[in-house]
């Protein structure tokens, strides 16, 4: 009877410690970032199960969705934000694809590899891999001479722009790689950067 | 003195004269003066006419402006509205899995297995707490629906890396219980022999938990869980003599008045690589039997690892009770599992190749099985697929663990 007692001290005080030594309170969080968001889905999402499309579930249903797969998982919370913010970045459609589509077809503002380079590796790298083969089940391979590159770069910009399903993949890549800050410019600089990296 | 000058009678002429013509000539200059001043009136007339005509349009313009705004207040106050239902602070989700297969063997002949239902809750509230619970129904043999309670925790978020979770709970030790065991996520339509219900590794817990993650640099982490909880019970043999499985399905009873300690440490050195370690121990007795306690212990480890399309994973759990001469069943027991599994997945097929090897050691021969299992998935979706899969069993000649089985689930998450 005594030591049970002692345990329910010693959990109720670690109780207590946790909420003492709590950095930021669990009620105001820091906000989530859709681009390391994307890395955190990419990293951890498959170790257990396939990957969902973003598209599945509303903003909100992501959130409780985020909330069990945190602790199922063993996320941070900062980590489940990002990601949470990744898919509700990922999530929309016709809304704001439509005027993106638009945008891409109008051009003029400086291409650069090197701009397209550090997009990339924020928001490509997640799920196309640090060496362009696909870092997950049914992303294409970018190395492949007969692949996804042999397409005109019209028709690579309207995917990367409004998302895409490859033939076969059991899931779409998100509206501008899941990170809607990304400008058109900036979408061609790092489609740039995909040729002359992988495209050889 | 009478004599006028000549030139005055020109004057005088002249001024008569004038004043004879002057009302004629101020007659005239007035009808043009009215005529013009007629046509003045005629144009202000059309002018106001003009500028009633053009203040009504004003007027019905101020009109539209004040509707516009109207609108435009409904329209925000819709959008407020709107926005609310993605803003408040509970929310709710139900999510789950569900199954449906057939099964052929020697022992058990060919059948429609098992259908099973299992909805998932979350209650949520802010980013705080978090209700999550499973139910799992199921269709049995004899066409009754068992129900039960998978889990039910409420869990508290502390801070970012420490979740305070209470009730019942699906046991940390090992990985394939905890996270794998839902229809859609095995890659086969069967648990590997000892992770099943009763087997070497614990199923569930009531209790309470710590558990979280720590990032360790840029893309290494740990994750962990601590627990305290109820623990296992002993089930004895028909004859009440010997323990001959240890109940692990989360009791809510603690008749040893002993508590179970435990938890895992998750490790990631690198992304899509995870190497586990778990257990748990305490003293157990023989529920209702008044004799001393003797000592309980599970080990786990588990691994997992991802590359691009293939899926490697492996874990092992051992599960130990001590002897105890003075209990009715004094015979220590030791129950001993481990399994290794591949799956590659064919993209461009939707298709996904699982072969998996499982070995499940008990001091009870009968429970003893050597199982392997080919298999192959067709995707639809991430989350929906049909499963078709053949064991190898070779245990107890003429028993069920013994027995070759052909199944095939069609398994949805959602």
């Amino acid at each position: 009877m005594k030591r049970n007692s002692v345990i329910a001290v010693t959990l109720w005080g670690g109780l207590l410690f946790s909420i003492g030594t709590t950095p930021a309170t669990a009620d105001d969080p820091a906000r989530g970032d859709a681009t390391r968001g994307a890395r955190t889905w990419a990293d951890n999402c498959d170790r257990c199960h396939n990957m969902r499309d973003p598209r599945d579930f509303r903003d909100d249903e992501w959130r409780s969705i985020m909330a069990h797969m945190r602790v199922r998982g063993g996320l941070t919370g900062q980590e489940a934000r990002d990601v949470v913010a990744f898919l509700q970045a990922s999530n929309y459609r016709q809304a704001t694809a439509a005027p993106v589509a638009a945008a891409a077809t109008t051009g003029g503002e400086e291409v650069s590899p090197g701009r397209g380079e550090a997009v990339y590796n924020q928001t490509c790298v997640a799920c196309h891999g640090a060496d362009g083969k696909g870092a997950l089940p049914g992303v294409p391979d970018f190395t492949d001479p007969s692949g996804r590159l042999g397409k005109s770069d019209e028709v690579l910009l309207k995917h990367i722009v409004e998302g895409f399903q490859s033939p076969g993949s059991p899931m779409a890549m998100p509206p501008k790689g899941g990170n809607p800050d990304l400008t058109v410019p900036e979408l061609r600089s790092a489609l740039a950067y995909i040729r002359e990296r992988f495209g050889k | 003195m009478n004599k006028t000058k000549p030139y005055m009678k020109g004057v005088l002429a002249l001024a008569v004269a004038s004043g004879l013509a002057l009302p004629a000539v101020t007659r005239a200059a007035g009808d043009e003066e009215l005529a013009a001043m007629k046509a003045r009136v005629e144009a202000l007339e059309k002018e106001l006419a003009q500028m009633r005509a053009l203040l009504e349009k004003k007027l019905e313009a101020k009109a539209d402006t004040q509707e516009v705004e109207q609108l435009k207040k409904e329209v925000a106050t819709a959008s407020s509205n709107a926005q609310e239902w993605k803003e408040y602070d509970s929310r709710v989700h139900l999510g789950g899995y569900a199954s449906a297969g057939f099964a052929g063997s020697t022992v058990d002949g060919e059948r429609f297995t098992p259908v099973q239902f299992a909805p998932i809750l979350h209650y949520q509230w802010r980013d705080l707490l978090l209700l999550e619970s499973e139910l799992e129904l199921q269709v049995q043999r004899d066409g009754t629906t068992e129900v039960g309670l998978e889990y039910l925790t409420i869990d508290l978020f502390l801070n970012d890396y420490i979740t305070f979770l209470a009730g019942k709970f699906l046991s940390p030790v090992g990985n394939f219980r905890q996270n794998l065991h839902p229809a859609w996520i095995n890659k086969l339509p069967s648990a590997p022999s000892g992770f099943g219900h009763d087997q070497a590794a614990p199923v569930a817990e009531v209790g309470a938990q710590f558990r979280g993650g720590v990032p360790l640099g840029e893309r290494a982490k740990v994750n962990y869980s601590i627990y305290v909880a109820n623990g296992p019970t002993l089930d004895l043999s028909p004859a009440g003599d010997e323990i001959e499985a240890l109940g692990s399905e989360g009791a809510v009873s603690n008749d040893d008045d002993e508590f179970v300690f435990g938890g895992r440490l998750g490790f990631l050195p690198i992304p899509h690589l995870e190497l586990g370690v778990s257990g748990a121990c305490c003293s157990i007795a023989v529920a209702g039997a008044q004799e001393a306690s003797r000592s309980y212990s599970v080990l786990g480890f588990d691994a997992a690892w991802k590359w691009r399309n293939l899926d490697l994973r492996g874990e092992y759990v051992r599960s130990r009770v001590g002897s105890e001469i003075t209990s009715v069943a004094p015979d220590g027991q030791r129950w001993e599992a481990f399994y290794v599994q591949a799956a590659y997945r064919l993209t461009p097929f939707k298709l996904e190749p699982v072969v998996r090897y499982a070995n499940y050691d008990s001091t009870h021969a009968d429970q003893e099985q050597e199982q392997w299992t080919v298999g192959i998935n067709y995707l639809f979706a991430p989350q929906a697929m049909a499963k078709l899969a053949y064991e190898f069993n070779d245990g107890l000649q003429d028993t069920r663990t013994d027995d070759d089985r052909f199944l095939l689930q069609f398994a949805y998450g959602f």
